[in-house]
């Protein structure tokens, strides 16, 4: 003891002298100006998403994937690749999106994450139900599902497809089981796919004639979609309100949340 | 021999005289004393002449030696300044064109500049302006005379337009101390009961008369005080424009260099902390920003029935 105490400023010295060692030892990974631009484009097409300008995250989003294809950056063409596809399911153009998911899928060339590919499939999978076709649908989400293995982030947004495509089925049990299980999943990893859950088992109870538990849930799902500001998804809160109360005899209260989701959908933002 | 020595004595003599009489030229002609030559430039040369005099407060310190046009049709005037007052003489001086008095020769007269300021030396050039001279001022006092005339031309015309507000006035007091005239002789008809009540009436009037006097008053006091208060506030107002001018001229060819400025502070803002950021001891602070997928949204918008 006597001895360190001495010798502490000797110490002292050697100790920075490894610390700057190990700092100089690192080494950051190197990053392509390509690469850089790519990414800018990816950043810069999320914020015109998150804003509603679609048409401009498509430009941007094919920009950056461009630029992922021509260095062979495989993530980055996956990620640009989804995002293409959800950007054009909601300008209205699933045969489009339809392409670049099938694209993504069917490559036999590179290798895509699992996750990725699990993306795609529900993706896929919501997209034929959006066109009623429930077997596709189906087959698709049990794709995802299985590309969706270990540390996947996404079995909330499967269960809720299945929810989905039970509710289409007019299956209230099967829609139900699948939309709690999914709310579970999501309640704290994804406030958007929680009031999807939240919503799915709202219409559930409503087949199952449970209006009082439908109400609530429509109710709980419309304050999560006002604080994340999605009109399309709040206008379909008033909805399943109004129906609710319909059930229940207030036919007044009906009327006034019929009135609203009206006035939502007349702004005609999404 | 004789008649030899006397011619040369005269021829000696005369030249002895020419000498002198060119000595003396000389002298006139400044030859002698030391000067400096300066200049200054002016659009025209009205006014200004070889020989005139140039002052320096009061004092006569040199003269105009040669006024010549340049080949880009403006003036060249050179001074010559004797060298004796030169150190008082800054770089920053003024030549202006003055009269001596109402009738009288122009001289150029120095203004003195800045002693801080260097003296000025041959060659130098002195910045020119042109004093107002008698007609300038005439013409001055003239157009400040013009709108005061015009304005009692039209207050006289006005008061003997028959048509106009005054004689409207007086005609209407006129009538109205006729119709008073008649009343009073009416009343007085009324005979004695009626006697102390017109007192009282002509008290009444009186005093409402005195009224009126006293508001006159007060208004005839005020108004001057009024028009000094709007008169200084148009000051102001002239004054605040005149410098609003000022500054934007001023500032309008500034703004772009800090304009461009501003942007290369920002480049090297930028510069500066993309090498903060790379620098080993905070690269770990600082996370590349990745590619990013939208999250997926398994919302499907229900059938429209």
């Amino acid at each position: 003891m006597k001895i360190v105490r001495s010798n502490l400023p000797k110490v002292i010295t050697v100790l920075c002298g490894l610390l700057l060692l190990s700092a100089c030892g690192h080494v950051e990974e190197a990053r392509s100006v390509r690469q850089e631009q790519a990414t800018d484009f990816n950043l810069h097409a999320q914020r015109a998403f998150q804003r509603g300008e679609y048409q401009v995250a498509a430009a941007l989003y094919e920009n950056a994937l461009q630029i992922d294809v021509a260095i062979e950056n495989v993530d980055g063409i996956a990620i640009n690749i989804l995002n293409l596809a959800r950007v054009n399911q909601v300008l209205g153009k699933p045969a489009l999106a339809q392409r670049y998911l099938d694209s993504l899928l069917g490559d036999k060339a590179l290798h895509f994450l699992p996750a990725h590919l699990a993306a795609a499939a529900v993706q896929r999978s919501l997209l034929r139900l959006q066109e009623n076709d429930v077997a596709g649908a189906t087959e698709w989400a049990d794709k995802a599902a299985v590309y969706c293995v270990s540390d996947c982030k996404l079995s909330g947004v499967i269960d809720n497809a299945r929810a989905s495509i039970a509710l289409r089925a007019n299956e209230a049990d099967k829609a139900l089981y699948w939309s709690e299980r999914a709310g579970s999943e999501n309640k704290n990893a994804s406030p958007i796919e929680y009031a999807n859950s939240l919503r799915l088992s709202a219409s559930a109870r409503l087949l199952k004639l449970e209006p009082d538990a439908a109400l609530r849930l429509a109710e709980e799902a419309m304050v999560i979609d006002k604080s994340l500001g999605l009109p399309d998804k709040i206008r379909q809160d008033l909805l399943l309100s109004a129906q609710a109360h319909d059930k229940l005899g207030h036919v007044e209260l009906a009327a006034q949340c019929r009135d609203r989701a009206a006035r939502i959908a007349a702004t005609a933002l999404k | 021999m004789n008649i030899e020595k006397r011619t040369q004595h005269f021829m000696l003599g005369a030249v002895g005289v020419l000498l002198l009489v060119l000595l003396m030229i000389a002298v006139k002609q400044d030859y002698f004393s030391r000067s400096t030559a300066i200049y200054f430039f002016t659009p025209n040369a009205q006014g200004l002449s070889k020989g005139m005099a140039v002052k320096f407060v009061g004092f006569k310190v040199g003269s105009v030696k040669e006024v010549r046009m340049q080949p880009n049709a403006t003036v060249q005037v050179k001074v010559s300044l004797d060298d004796e007052y030169v150190h008082l003489i800054g770089q920053d001086a003024k030549a202006r064109l003055v009269k001596e008095a109402l009738v009288g020769e122009s001289v150029v007269e120095i203004i003195p500049g800045s002693q801080q300021v260097r003296q000025v030396i041959q060659d130098s050039v002195l910045e020119f302006e042109r004093g107002q001279d008698t007609s300038a001022v005439v013409e001055n006092l003239a157009s400040q005379l013009q709108p005061i005339l015009s304005d009692i031309h039209q207050i006289t015309s006005s008061i003997n337009n028959p048509n106009g507000d005054i004689q409207q006035t007086l005609k209407n007091l006129n009538q109205a101390s006729g119709s008073f005239r008649e009343t009073v002789s009416q009343f007085t008809q009324l005979g004695s009961s009626a006697n102390q009540k017109l007192d009282g009436v002509y008290l009444k009037f009186d005093k409402a008369l005195d009224r009126v006097n006293s508001s006159l008053e007060t208004l005839d006091k005020g108004m001057p005080h009024l028009v000094e208060k709007a008169d200084r506030t148009l000051d102001n107002i002239q004054s605040a424009t005149s410098d609003i001018k000022k500054i934007t001229n001023d500032s309008s060819s500034e703004v772009p260099a800090l304009v461009r400025n501003a942007n290369a502070l920002v480049q090297d803002g930028q510069d500066t902390l993309g090498g903060v950021k790379k620098s080993w001891l905070l690269n770990g602070l600082f996370t590349k920003p990745e590619e990013q997928a939208l999250p997926v949204d398994s919302y499907v918008a229900p059938r429209q029935p």
